[in-house]
């Protein structure tokens, strides 16, 4: 008995300590929420040197403006003192940042910096598309290196359009004929009608003649420019196409393959075919884009220093040092979480499963593969070396060694599919080889010790009841801000502890044995 | 943020709801966490598991008492010794080979003599060599998932007729469960035609109730329904007096008297010539009897610790 009351002591008193310590730390980050949730968050310098010339020398290019999938917060703008700065908003939208001085032959540099906050974000394309208003004509008019009127440009676009059924497919035929040319790595300005010629372009090249056959077909298009953020250094900006469907814009990127979907790393900065840097002609110039990816919590509208500043513990510190990669900090913290979602779930409600952080490592790697391709995988792989072992039941081999038969064969089957898989361009199979081999094994062995143990028939219930398992982990771990909320708290470790201390004392029915023991409850 | 904080609330009222809430309208069946935190931990130490679950050791005690078992031909614990084991054995006319530690009755074989002298298992002939194969794979741990084994020859279990009005085929064994050497609740497992010989509930056999206090079979539960009959066969079995009903009892209170182990689930079978005979003990007894015995055991336990 008295172990027993030192016990509910010790739990209400680190539960005590773990909500008062969260309790100081809500205020100032319920005042800092933040809706706007960014995947990545990346410090941009746009860095120029120049020298000026006899006459007045200019330097223009274009800024970034916030949209629903970015958001920039703008630095400091350094420059020297004989150089004059504005900023103008042109008629097409685009902002223009330009730098002016008078001075001569003397060298300037310009550091325009800012913050840009990205997410990805994917466009549903309906089946046939509104008709357009008049007042984007412009994005129909053929121009210079968008030659939508050209009659090979027509030639190949009455192709593209023949086996469609509707506008989507048009447009997808469109995406994947210029998406299938070669690219290469060419600096210099390729038209549309070139990119068909030489049958290979860069992204600028593609774009064009991605737009141009669209605006062929009566589909408003556009190039649109920014560039790829890295952690890195880099002259190359990027440009992708634009299509105008039911009054959105909607983004296609032949180069890099994405369709109606922009990756949280893309800054957009201007659209319309132009150059993201111009000055006067004929001057010593030269730049480069600095990017620093920054760490950051999703929800939070808080700086480095900020979230350092924030009472009691957080282990923002191990973020900020990079002492440990962010995936598997996240993977060590929402571990223990899923363990008592595990635990909640077989003592509580009576779900059989393989193991208790099992469920919690499938549903990890199924955030990597995709939900279904990764079940669909997982569960087909499991029962291919529950089949396989089969004979090797019939025949008598011991059991280790035959669990290594089995193994081994879905290593051999792993590596075909990915050949195959590769061979064909057939993603789904590639992906295979990324499924955590380590977690497939273990639960390949535990299915098989369940045949033994409990006979087929029951181990594949559990093998279901696991994914049953696996399926709610995956709900809780794929909620993006849970990472973040351990790292600022550390403490709902604690409570983890002490709910699952009380979870081992529950010794009420579980839910599955209501329905078991039914006759007796009536 | 708000949300999250919701959910926490949740969670806190949610585990604070499953903490308090004492099931008092079902408060007689007992579920696995109440029977492993009330009954298994407490009375069972980890330590004397192995007393349960190697047969081979519990028989030794069960032999120590001079407690009615299958009578033990031989243990083979090295391949070297199979051999020599078996000239001693095979002046018997039948016999069950049993790994020691082995899972869901897989490895069993019983053999038994024909007239012309060969061995058959299940109906087919089987030879000294297979047999020899068949104990070597024990003990390399075939049964028991890889771990090194021992391999028990005893005596061959022949049912009392008492069994065959029920069901005639099979080996039909009595599970008594005990806590603190008192018997809590019984049943009898009979094999079906859909069982493959097994007694268990799980693998298609039935449990059939027994009225303790006075050694009468009451209902018959195949998982689903109650029948006042086997599945298999017309006899009512309602109301049955049970044979040798007295030693059943005597036998299931002496061995959970010479086990360290408090909470048992013990496995009787009735012999044709000897009578009740314990054939092994479990120490995670399932909780399916309640289900045969229409009651919950923690009635069962108020009623019976009480007296």
């Amino acid at each position: 008995m008295n172990s027993k009351t030192n016990l509910r002591t010790t739990v209400t008193l680190i539960t005590l300590i773990a909500v008062i310590s969260i309790g100081l730390k809500l205020k100032p980050i319920i005042n800092n929420y933040d809706d706007f949730n960014p995947d990545k968050v990346y410090k941009v310098n746009y860095a120029y040197f120049f020298k000026s010339e006899d006459k007045g020398t200019y330097v223009k290019t274009f800024i970034p403006k916030d949209n629903l999938r970015q958001r920039i917060s703008e630095g400091n703008i350094e420059v020297d003192s004989t150089l004059h700065f504005r900023k103008r908003e042109e008629n097409n939208q685009n902002v223009r940042a330009i730098w002016n001085t008078t001075s001569r032959n003397t060298y300037h540099s310009v550091n325009y910096k800012f913050t840009f906050e990205g997410k990805d974000r994917s466009y549903i394309i309906p089946k046939t598309f509104i008709k357009v208003s008049d007042a984007y004509k412009e994005y129909l008019e053929p121009t210079l290196n968008i030659q939508s009127g050209d009659t090979s440009i027509s030639k190949l676009a009455k192709e593209l359009v023949q086996k469609a059924k509707n506008d989507k497919e048009v447009i997808k035929n469109i995406y994947d004929y210029v998406s299938a040319i070669p690219s290469a790595p060419i600096i210099t300005l390729t038209d549309a009608l070139t990119t068909i010629k030489q049958n290979k372009a860069s992204c600028n090249g593609k774009s064009r003649l991605f737009v141009a056959l669209s605006r062929n077909l009566g589909y408003p298009a556009r190039i649109k420019g920014g560039i790829i953020a890295k952690n890195s250094n880099k002259r190359t900006s990027h440009v992708w196409a634009e299509v105008l469907i039911n009054e959105t814009w909607i983004p296609f990127d032949t180069l890099n393959g994405h369709f109606a979907y922009l990756p949280s790393n893309y800054l957009e900065i201007y659209q319309g075919d132009e150059f993201l840097i111009t000055h006067t002609p004929g001057i010593q110039f030269d730049y480069t884009y600095q990017i620093k990816e920054i760490n950051h919590i999703a929800f939070l509208k808080m700086n480095s220093e900020e979230i350092r500043a924030l009472s009691g513990i957080s282990l923002w510190g191990l973020v900020e040092g990079g002492i440990m990669p962010k995936s598997s900090l996240n993977l060590l913290l929402l571990l223990p979480l899923g363990g008592l979602l595990v635990a909640f779930l077989r003592n509580v409600v009576g779900v059989k499963t393989f193991g208790i952080f099992l469920p919690v490592l499938i549903a990890f790697s199924l955030l990597h593969i995709g939900y279904l391709s990764g079940v669909i995988l997982f569960v087909g792989l499991i029962l291919l070396v529950g089949l396989i072992s089969y004979p090797f039941d019939k025949i008598g081999l011991l059991y280790t060694p035959k669990l290594v038969v089995s193994l081994t064969i879905m290593v051999g089957l792993i590596i075909i599919a990915a050949i195959i898989g590769l061979k064909y361009n057939i993603t789904w199979l590639t992906t295979l080889t990324f499924f955590p081999t380590i977690i497939l094994t273990i639960a390949a062995e535990r299915f098989s010790r369940s045949t033994i143990e409990d006979g087929y028939k029951m181990a594949i219930d559990k093998l279901f009841q696991t994914l049953l398992a696996t399926t709610i982990c995956f709900g809780l771990l794929s909620w993006k801000a849970l990472p973040s909320i351990l790292i600022i708290f550390p403490e709902i470790i604690l409570l983890i502890i002490t709910s699952s201390i009380l979870l081992g004392r529950y010794i009420g029915i579980r839910w599955v044995e209501f329905y078991r023991f039914k006759p007796l409850f009536n | 943020m708000k949300r999250y904080v919701r959910i926490k609330k949740n969670l806190k009222t949610m585990l604070s709801k499953i903490l308090k809430i004492k099931p008092h309208k079902n408060s007689n069946v007992i579920g696995l966490n109440e029977r492993n935190i009330k009954l298994i931990y407490p009375n069972n130490a980890k330590k004397h598991y192995p007393l349960a679950d190697d047969k081979v050791l519990t028989k030794e005690i069960l032999h120590q008492y001079d407690i009615p078992c299958a009578e033990t031909y031989a243990v083979i614990e090295y391949n070297s010794d199979i051999k020599k084991a078996w000239e001693a054995c095979k002046k018997y006319k039948a016999m069950a080979i049993k790994p020691a530690n082995g899972c869901g009755g897989g490895g069993i074989k019983i053999i038994k003599k024909d007239v012309e002298g060969n061995w058959r298992s299940s109906g087919k002939i089987i030879t000294e060599r297979q047999i020899f194969q068949h104990m070597a794979a024990t003990i390399m741990g075939f049964f028991s998932l890889g771990s090194h084994d021992r391999v028990l020859v005893e005596e061959c279990i022949e049912p009392h007729p008492f069994f065959h009005k029920i069901y005639p085929q099979g080996v039909p064994d009595f599970r008594i469960i005990t806590l603190n050497h008192i018997p809590l609740m019984g049943m009898l497992r009979m094999p079906t035609d859909r069982s493959d010989g097994k007694a268990n509930l799980h693998q298609n056999g039935v449990g059939i109730g027994v009225d303790l206090d006075k050694g009468t079979l009451t209902e018959v539960y195949d998982g689903k329904n109650y029948f006042d009959h086997h599945p298999d066969n017309e006899f009512i079995v309602k109301d049955i007096p049970i044979p040798y009903w007295k030693e059943i009892l005597e036998i299931s209170i002496e061995t959970a008297k010479v086990f360290p182990l408090d909470y048992l689930g013990i496995d009787i079978v009735i012999d044709k010539n000897k009578g009740p005979q314990i054939m092994e003990i479990n120490v995670r007894p399932g909780l399916g009897i309640q289900l045969v015995n229409k009651q919950g055991l923690k009635k069962a336990i108020e009623e019976k610790t009480n007296k």
